[in-house]
């Protein structure tokens, strides 16, 4: 590893602990990093933007001498339409702006549209649809080995789709069997969304093991640890956040109160 | 006029990307790819525009030295030297070496991740204080939360007196009860996919067009 | 115990929560620990899908995640890129998140050249669309009008490895590594049905739940959920342990949830019967 790679690890482990400190409270220290991540992440946008779509998208199809005169008098339409979307910028012309922003939720629309019809309505309502003599035939009422495959979880899965859609049902006149049947539907939604939960915390715990990972130096191949040495990194960087937050909490004094 | 043609055009390509579905011919094909092409142009400039938006507001703050401006300032520092590096690495950008592939290794991951990261702690918190079984309903959500949390890691694989029993209904859970939620939320989303996208097309929603 | 300590027990400064999660994921780190564990049937037929491709075909792989994303969805990438290039399945990959290229360009280089592969002949990679749903619409209808060019700036149509693939259809499959929007669901939404294409997918643990309805729809043949799902991937490829020089980090992971887990678990027990003992006193009072 090259020194500025050196240096860049133990910049890594000292950004990755000025973030953490949020978790003392909002400090000045967190707020430099978030703005220095807004800016340099806004930067990567538009640069991943330009090299990958507007050069070899746009510009470089309008001076690609190769194409026809035809291909690239339609590459200036686009060229066109982004003028007049950035007239948003000046108030006069502002209302030109429409005429990109039509084209492109209609296209948004006109895509989303067939998608959600195709995969989300039919192909979902088409697989909820058992057919219980092969699913006895295979599995019986309930199959412990094939995950409580069987008749009792096929017609569970149309009772509670069922159940579910006419919980959505808010137009649906409200007597004591719909409540009954609505009411099974919100205990399925429960079941689900609490396996939800338990990913999520998966998720989220995953995502702070990374970060561990890193600064104690575990992501890392041996000999890469003995050059950047990334827990003596990460104990300098705790120590000169703590010291900050310190100061930064004294010079509060009284008025201190936790905003987090 | 100004609400005319918008319109007009709406109607056209959004029936014709909706027709998309339909035709396959290649003829017609070749006119789609030309608006899906332009369409990602335009998705492209949109963020464009965004960014000359954040300049516009930050940059008088931090000339009139208003609060925060020392933030805006590093913000808006970061973005310029982003650009930079990025626009003379070109297309050699994430060769190792570069300024930019430096940037993004050593700026950009930590506090991207980091910033992620937090969520741990703060679902801890969420965990303590606001997870209660207050009635059946919520007893049900805490008790498959606590299903999953234990039965999807090694520990809870085969624990004694359940063994297997647990992980397998875990899985009836993600597979039976998980699946009958999700689909009706996904057909539910569908209807409402679909009405929009026609309001849409019809010109019966016009939100996106700004007031005259 | 008093009422006004269990009060106050409620209503803790949330920072020694955060301080006993940090401690939770450190210290089995530091302490590791070797639980073994199965695969689901989900991982399984990933693996089985990808095993079946052969050799000499190529793959599309949509490389849809970021660095906050990476400890889930990282390892699944490495060791699907394992399997791939060791059954010499070649593949043209994309991406249409915007902080990916940095991320995975340097994976595909490492890995391609550890098994000897030929950039623009065995594989290539094709950068950066922007466009969300759009551009999957694209991939779908024609890949060299939306790519004219890969990431070092060749052009689309000098690269052997794309030659005869102009479609996703084209590929003997398509793998996505999804964090989230655009990923999987606008996969399957947009060009799986239409084109009846083969889709696995590895996603973070929360939208595992929300793409299962997919698999067993038939819409994926393969599904991979976070952290446990890249960890079982790993275990698939390298069931006798890692070769000299390959870090399996899900697997070196995956035991750290079991603490995290639990004192999770354990603030929700406590957390309610601290609630319920309250609210017990506070209606005899």
């Amino acid at each position: 590893m090259t020194g500025i790679e050196i240096f860049g690890a133990w910049l890594s482990i000292f950004l990755t602990v000025c973030v953490l400190s949020f978790l003392y409270d909002d400090n000045p220290i967190y707020k430099l990093a978030e703005h220095l991540f807004l800016g340099v992440s806004i930067g990567y946008g538009v640069i991943e933007i330009y090299f990958g779509v507007f050069k070899p998208n746009l510009l470089d199809k309008l001076m690609n001498g190769e194409l026809g005169g035809f291909q690239r008098s339609l590459s200036i339409i686009p060229l066109i339409l982004i003028f007049m979307l950035f007239s948003k910028l000046v108030p006069k012309y502002s209302w030109l702006a429409r005429i990109p922003i039509a084209f492109i939720v209609a296209a948004y629309a006109g895509v989303k549209l067939t998608g959600e019809l195709n995969a989300n309505l039919m192909t979902q309502v088409a697989q909820s649809i058992p057919d219980l003599g092969a699913v006895w035939a295979e599995y019986g009422f309930w199959s412990w080995k094939h995950d409580g495959a069987g008749v009792f979880s096929s017609l569970f899965l149309v009772l509670g789709l069922s159940a579910c859609l006419l919980h959505f049902y808010f137009s649906a006149p409200q007597n004591k069997a719909m409540q009954q049947v609505s009411r099974f539907g919100v205990l399925t939604l429960m079941l689900s969304f609490g396996a939800s939960f338990g990913y999520t915390v998966m998720g989220r715990i995953s995502l702070a093991i990374g970060r561990a990972q890193e600064m104690l130096g575990l992501d890392r191949l041996p000999e890469q640890v003995a050059q950047i040495h990334p827990r003596i990194a990460t104990v300098v960087s705790a120590a000169i956040v703590i010291a900050f937050l310190v100061v930064w909490r004294r010079r509060q004094g009284d008025d201190y109160t936790p905003g987090n | 006029m100004r609400s005319t043609i918008p319109l007009v055009l709406t109607f056209v390509i959004g029936l014709f990307m909706v027709g998309e579905y339909f035709i396959p011919h290649w003829r017609y094909h070749q006119f789609t790819q030309v608006f899906l092409e332009w369409g990602l142009i335009l998705a492209a400039a949109a963020f464009l525009l965004g960014l000359f938006n954040l300049v516009q507001v930050n940059l008088p703050k931090v000339v009139n030295k208003e609060e925060d401006w020392g933030y805006k300032l590093v913000m808006l520092a970061a973005l310029v030297f982003t650009l930079v590096v990025g626009f003379m690495g070109g297309t050699d950008r994430l060769s190792n070496g570069q300024a930019y592939k430096w940037l993004f290794d050593f700026v950009f991951v930590p506090l991207n991740a980091t910033m992620f990261a937090l969520l741990a702690f703060y679902i801890a918190s969420a965990a303590f204080r606001a997870f209660r079984a207050r009635n059946l309903e919520a007893t049900v959500l805490l008790v498959a939360a606590i299903i999953v949390m234990v039965a999807r890691v090694p520990l809870g694989e085969d624990l004694p007196l359940v063994g297997e029993k647990l992980p397998q209904f875990m899985n009836w859970i993600m597979d039976v009860p998980n699946i009958a939620a999700r689909r009706a939320i996904f057909i539910g989303a569908a209807l409402g996919a679909v009405s929009t996208g026609l309001r849409v097309i019809l010109g019966i929603e016009r939100s996106h067009l700004g007031s005259d | 115990m008093k009422l006004d300590t269990l009060v106050r027990f409620q209503n803790m400064d949330r920072r020694w929560i955060f301080l006993g999660m940090g401690i939770a994921i450190l210290i089995p780190m530091l302490f590791p620990m070797t639980l073994p564990f199965k695969v689901d049937e989900r991982v399984q037929s990933l693996y089985d899908a990808v095993e079946e491709i052969p050799a000499g075909s190529t793959v599309f792989i949509s490389a849809d995640f970021d660095p906050a994303s990476r400890p889930e969805l990282e390892p699944f990438f490495r060791a699907n890129l394992h399997h791939l290039l060791r059954k010499d399945v070649k593949f043209v990959a994309a991406t249409l998140w915007p902080s990916s290229p940095p991320l995975v360009m340097p994976i595909f280089e490492e890995l391609t050249a550890e098994y000897g592969k030929e950039y623009g002949k065995d594989w290539c990679f094709l950068g950066f669309k922007d466009g969300k749903e759009l551009a999957i619409k694209a991939i779908g209808e024609n890949i060299p009008e939306t790519f004219p060019q890969d990431i070092k700036g060749n052009k689309i149509g000098d690269l052997a490895v794309t030659r005869g693939y102009k479609q996703a259809k084209d590929f003997a499959m398509i793998i996505n590594i999804s964090a989230g929007f655009p990923g999987t669901r606008e996969y399957v939404l947009q060009i799986q049905g239409q084109y009846d294409l083969s889709i696995a997918s590895a996603t973070t643990a929360v939208s595992g739940p929300d793409y299962i309805p997919f698999y067993k729809a038939g819409q994926l043949n393969g599904l991979s959920a976070g952290m446990p799902g890249s960890a079982q991937y790993e275990l698939l490829v390298f069931p006798d342990g890692p070769p000299e020089g390959v870090r399996l980090l899900a697997t070196q992971s995956v035991n750290v949830l079991n603490v995290g887990h639990a004192f999770i678990i354990i603030l929700i027990v406590l957390g309610n019967i601290a609630f319920f003992v309250t609210r017990q006193a506070e209606e005899v009072e």
